[in-house]
């Protein structure tokens, strides 16, 4: 209502240039398209992978799509502002939103609710990828599916095999369990700056900003216990003498290293591009990664993906037994407001079926994980034994057990993520020289104001 | 000490000093320039490497842009096009809104005049990256998001005010005896601004016209708010996408960022003459 | 040498006089006046009156500004964008200001020498700055690159340190913007009549003397203004720190416009975003209305 009148008043003033200038997206969204946002590939395939899938469902419902793709950071920009003007697309898909978008989105309830078109493949969904697509919606009082999964991810670890054998070392020597694991790649470092080498052992991300950061921080707080920070019903859960045990030897495991010079001094600054690269260039040993993109990558260099570069999943725990794992979920989801929801809805529907999400996903090139088991155990793509990298992924991923990340409970811990509160915490350690325990209390605080905004139930 | 050698040590003082401010301020512009350059030059995995020169230089990284053979890259020419068409656009609306404007709170010296000036400052109040939001909003409501009109619109908006700064500036040097004698000879406002005004202006027109060409060709933020659709984003816009993914060829980024620098480059080197006669403040004069 | 300036001014202004008392011919026109301005009208109403607002209006939550100053990082962020113009702005102009004096010489060196050091301003910004940010790479940069292979020393940590970081920033902003300013104050500068000098030169001034008495002076408004205009720009600048420290680290280099930008987007709170910038008004207003008497007062004596 307001938009015509709007329009009117400006035409008033003069501005008939503008008010020309509106008609022809007036007459799109009458025309039946969908407008679609998504987050652009890494490699030319898979955004050739969408625009074909886009392509073939325009053949077949005569519906015209018309499809952007934008890099993360941008495509949350636009529909953050989108959102506030009610000016937003039909459709999508940014691997981020699972943390810096949607739990927030669905809480103040601009987010159309998408249980039906989960629910069209329900059964074939991995359960940790159900409970990650539900989100807690303040306006309803309610938890409801306001995000359809389409890939997943968890933590990596790669390694170059070259240096950890110039240090004297064989595949055989890497240590299975969490701290003997990552203490290797010390040793690596000892033996190989011996050698005369600038070079560090633990690529660790320590930045405050964009994903990378904040997966390895969640991977060692699971891994030392501290998987009940929120619990499912969206309670913080920060003073229990467990989860700040895990948090403590969490953040001393990240920053004790980087203090001791086992991390590259700039670390603190990477974004998610930059831990790849200090890698590729053999600054560092390992690093930790969200995906296995880094040997991906290097795919159509076959000495490097399946000579030099391996691959690890989770380390074991330090009793020897598989440790949880948090799955980062990429989600697709409808903004309220979108002007075809059905559209937005039926090309959602058309493209969770199995097949379409496994052949998106392989030109991927498995940098993503499938979240339907019937892919895996269809398709031996992903189960090749001679490829050194994908099973490894998905045994990671999709046998051994995870959990979804604390947003789905309780979105402040969205906003946990978006401020970086752990990584600030790992700053005050490695730069300011507080105290572990001061850091974690100093999270604590921060975090229960979080969580005072976001009541539950 | 004798005249003579005074003043050829003070030449010779003059002549050092020269020299060394002269090394310093080519280093100073250079040296980020030329790692412009050496990364354009060298191969994708080096940029990493510990080099001062690139070790193999080679042009293939301009011959990928050119021949747009790499997927981020493959509506170059077209995106290059969108650039020239905003930025000439931006450039050549904020002359003519801006002279008009100027002409009229300088030479008709209408009692409103200074609601003008003022208002144009008052643009100022809230500078350009503050009001990224209202921008999307209102270029929603007026349906011109994903179109080079909205960028174009930002960019004049926030172009216009220190072009009808300078044009004031710059016309109170032109004397007005001269519209004085065109209106005796029966000449309108308008034949005034086009006879005399416009013509005297030149230097000031290309100034500004290159300082809209400019801001308008280094635009980002507004740009990729504005325009998310393949077809209509600008070259900086299309360099933003390389930052994200795990393999960025630096070398095509930067390769294609000095293609995309030698348009401004050539028109600044081109006007440089009229330049700087045109950005005369009239503090000077006052 | 001071006669000579008062009567140039003296007789510019008895021009200036006489055209200001026949402006009233033209009083007439008040229709071609308005359908002259209408143009920038339309621009203002539809594009500075309507966001401004539409921005005020967004900013008007209390609750945003509770939320802003719990944050420490905003704190911080005060002192930076403080600094930020402080340094930026200052060191920028002053530069410029010397250097127009070392341009306006007369000789084929400096007018090849200018055209090398225009290249910052015509160079767009995204790739300049991000050249910046990778040469200035602790690891890998280009300068810690030659350092190593001079001294075999591991250069500081550009921007990995608060200080560094701030510092590289404002370096960034100075090495792209000192161009544009140099450029205006070499074309106030050549806009001084010769005679003034000419006349300091038979009274047997020094250079300094020259500049103190004559450039100074006739200059001071001008600087003034370019003050002002650089501030608030400066102010506005996204760029500089958005690609050179992305605020790293550990978020201790934001300025206004990028803190702004990450509550609006990355926090996903637009009000909150809003507030941020609009927190910059108590400092943006004053520039402004001292930029409008400025003004006013150059077209008084014009």
């Amino acid at each position: 209502m307001t938009r015509i009148t709007r329009r009117q008043a400006l035409a008033g003033i003069g501005a008939a240039g503008a008010a020309a200038l509106a008609k022809p997206n007036l007459a799109r969204a009458a025309g039946g398209e969908v407008t679609v946002w998504w987050s652009q590939g890494f490699y030319q395939q898979e955004n050739k992978a969408i625009i074909n899938a886009m392509a073939d469902w325009e053949k077949r419902t005569g519906t015209k799509v018309n499809l952007s793709f934008m890099t993360d950071p941008d495509l949350i920009t636009k529909l953050t502002a989108g959102m506030q003007t009610g000016d937003v697309p039909d459709l999508v898909h940014c691997v981020t939103a699972d943390r810096f978008l949607v739990p927030r989105a669905a809480w103040n309830d601009q987010l159309e609710d998408v249980t039906d078109v989960l629910d069209t493949q329900k059964a074939e969904f991995i359960p940790t990828a159900l409970k990650a697509s539900r989100y807690y919606n303040a306006g309803q009082k309610k938890y409801s599916i306001y995000s359809v999964p389409i890939k997943c991810s968890t933590v990596m670890n790669n390694v170059w095999r070259p240096l950890v054998q110039e240090a004297g070392f064989t595949d055989a020597d890497i240590p299975k369990t969490q701290d003997a694991f990552y203490d290797f790649f010390q040793v690596v470092q000892d033996k190989l700056r011996g050698k005369g080498k600038r070079i560090f052992g633990l690529g660790y991300s320590m930045a405050t900003k964009e994903a990378d950061s904040g997966n390895l921080f969640a991977a060692f707080l699971v891994a030392y216990g501290g998987e009940k920070i929120v619990l499912p019903d969206g309670k913080l859960n920060i003073d229990d003498p467990t989860v700040r045990k895990a948090a403590v030897t969490a953040l001393d495991r990240l920053t004790t290293p980087y203090k001791k010079g086992y991390v590259p001094p700039g670390a603190i600054n990477w974004g998610d591009v930059d831990n790849n690269n200090a890698f590729y260039a053999r600054q560092v040993v390992m690093t930790p990664n969200a995906t296995i993109s880094v040997a991906v990558a290097q795919s159509d260099k076959a000495d490097q993906y399946y000579k030099e570069l391996v691959t690890y999943g989770r380390p074991l725990g330090n009793d020897g037994k598989p440790m949880l794992g948090i799955l980062a979920v990429s989600p697709c989801f409808i903004p309220k407001g979108a002007k075809n929801l059905d559209g937005g809805k039926a090309l959602l529907r058309d493209f969770i079926q199995p097949e379409s999400l496994n052949s998106y996903l392989k030109e991927t090139r498995a940098r993503y994980l499938p979240v339907m088991m019937k892919n895996i155990k269809e398709d031996p793509y992903w189960t090749d034994p001679n490829d050194p990298h994908r099973p490894v992924a998905v045994q990671a991923g999709l046998i051994q057990p995870t959990l979804p990340n604390w947003m789905n409970y309780n979105p402040a811990y969205a906003q946990v993520l978006s401020e970086q509160i752990w990584i600030q915490a790992e700053a005050n350690i490695t730069q300011k020289n507080m105290g572990i325990e001061q850091a974690v209390d100093e999270v604590a605080a921060r975090m229960k104001v979080m969580f005072e905004k976001y009541q539950i139930g | 000490m004798s005249l003579a050698r005074t003043a050829r040590l003070s030449r010779w003082f003059s002549h050092t000093t020269v020299a060394i401010v002269s090394i310093v301020l080519l280093l100073w512009t250079l040296l980020p320039i030329y790692n412009i350059i050496r990364v354009s030059l060298q191969a994708k995995e080096e940029v990493l490497s510990s080099s001062v020169l690139p070790l193999a230089p080679s042009l293939i990284a301009f011959d990928t842009v050119i021949h747009q053979a790499y997927w981020l890259l493959s509506t170059f020419w077209s995106q290059m096009g969108n650039s020239f068409y905003i930025g000439i656009t931006v450039a050549l609306l904020t002359l003519i809104i801006g002279s008009l404007t100027s002409f009229v709170i300088g030479r008709m010296r209408t009692s409103k005049g200074w609601m003008l000036t003022h208002a144009a400052l008052l643009t100022y109040t809230i500078p350009m990256s503050f009001l990224a939001i209202p921008f999307y909003s209102i270029m929603g409501k007026y349906g011109l998001i994903n179109n080079p009109i909205a960028v174009i619109a930002v960019e004049v908006t926030f172009a216009t005010p220190y072009a009808i700064f300078i044009f004031q500036q710059y016309g109170a040097s032109i004397p007005m005896e001269l519209d004085e004698a065109a209106r005796i000879d029966g000449a309108s406002p308008p034949q005034i601004f086009f006879r005399v005004y416009l013509p005297l202006m030149a230097p000031a027109l290309v100034a500004i016209g290159t300082y809209a060409l400019l801001l308008s060709w280094n635009e980002y933020l507004y740009a990729f708010l504005l325009l998310s659709g393949g077809s209509v984003v600008t070259v900086p816009v299309a360099l933003g996408k390389f930052l994200a993914g795990d393999e960025a060829p630096w070398n095509l980024l930067m390769a294609a960022a000095i293609i995309y620098a030698l348009p401004p480059l050539i028109i600044y080197y081109g006007f440089r003459r009229k330049m700087t006669g045109g950005l005369t403040m009239g503090g000077v004069k006052g | 040498m001071p006669t000579t300036a008062t009567m140039g001014t003296a007789a510019t202004r008895a021009v200036r006089q006489a055209s200001t008392r026949r402006g009233g011919l033209f009083a007439a026109d008040r229709y071609w006046a308005m359908a002259l301005a209408a143009p920038y009208v339309a621009v203002f109403l539809l594009f500075v009156i309507y966001p401004i607002g539409y921005g005020l209006w967004l900013g008007t939550s209390l609750a945003s500004y509770r939320t802003l100053l719990q944050d420490p990082i905003y704190l911080q962020t005060i002192t930076n964008t403080l600094l930020y113009l402080l340094f930026g702005v200052n060191l920028k102009l002053a530069l410029a200001m010397m250097l127009s004096g070392f341009f306006a010489r007369p000789g084929w060196w400096f007018k090849v020498l200018l055209l090398a050091f225009m290249l910052p301003w015509a160079i767009p910004a995204l790739p300049s700055y991000l050249s910046i940010n990778w040469m200035l790479n602790g690891q890998w940069g280009l300068i810690n690159n030659i350092i190593w292979d001079l001294f075999q020393v591991d250069g500081p940590p550009w921007l990995d340190s608060r200080t560094l970081a701030l510092g590289s920033v404002i370096y960034g902003h100075i090495w792209k913007w000192l161009p544009f300013w140099t450029l205006i104050f070499l074309a106030g500068r050549l806009a001084i009549p010769r005679e003034l000098y000419e006349a300091a030169d038979v009274d047997g001034a020094s250079q300094a003397q020259k500049f103190v008495h004559v450039t100074l002076p006739l200059m001071a408004g001008m600087y003034l203004v370019c003050t002002l205009l650089s501030t608030i720009w400066a102010l506005g600048d996204f760029n500089a720190v958005r690609f050179i420290s992305g605020g790293g680290p550990a978020l201790s280099t934001h300025v206004l416009a990028t803190l702004g930008i990450r509550n609006a987007f990355e926090l996903g709170d637009p009000r909150l975003g809003m507030a941020t910038v609009l927190t910059a008004l108590p400092l943006l207003i004053p520039l402004v209305i001292l930029l409008m008497r400025q003004l006013r007062r150059n077209e008084v004596t014009i």
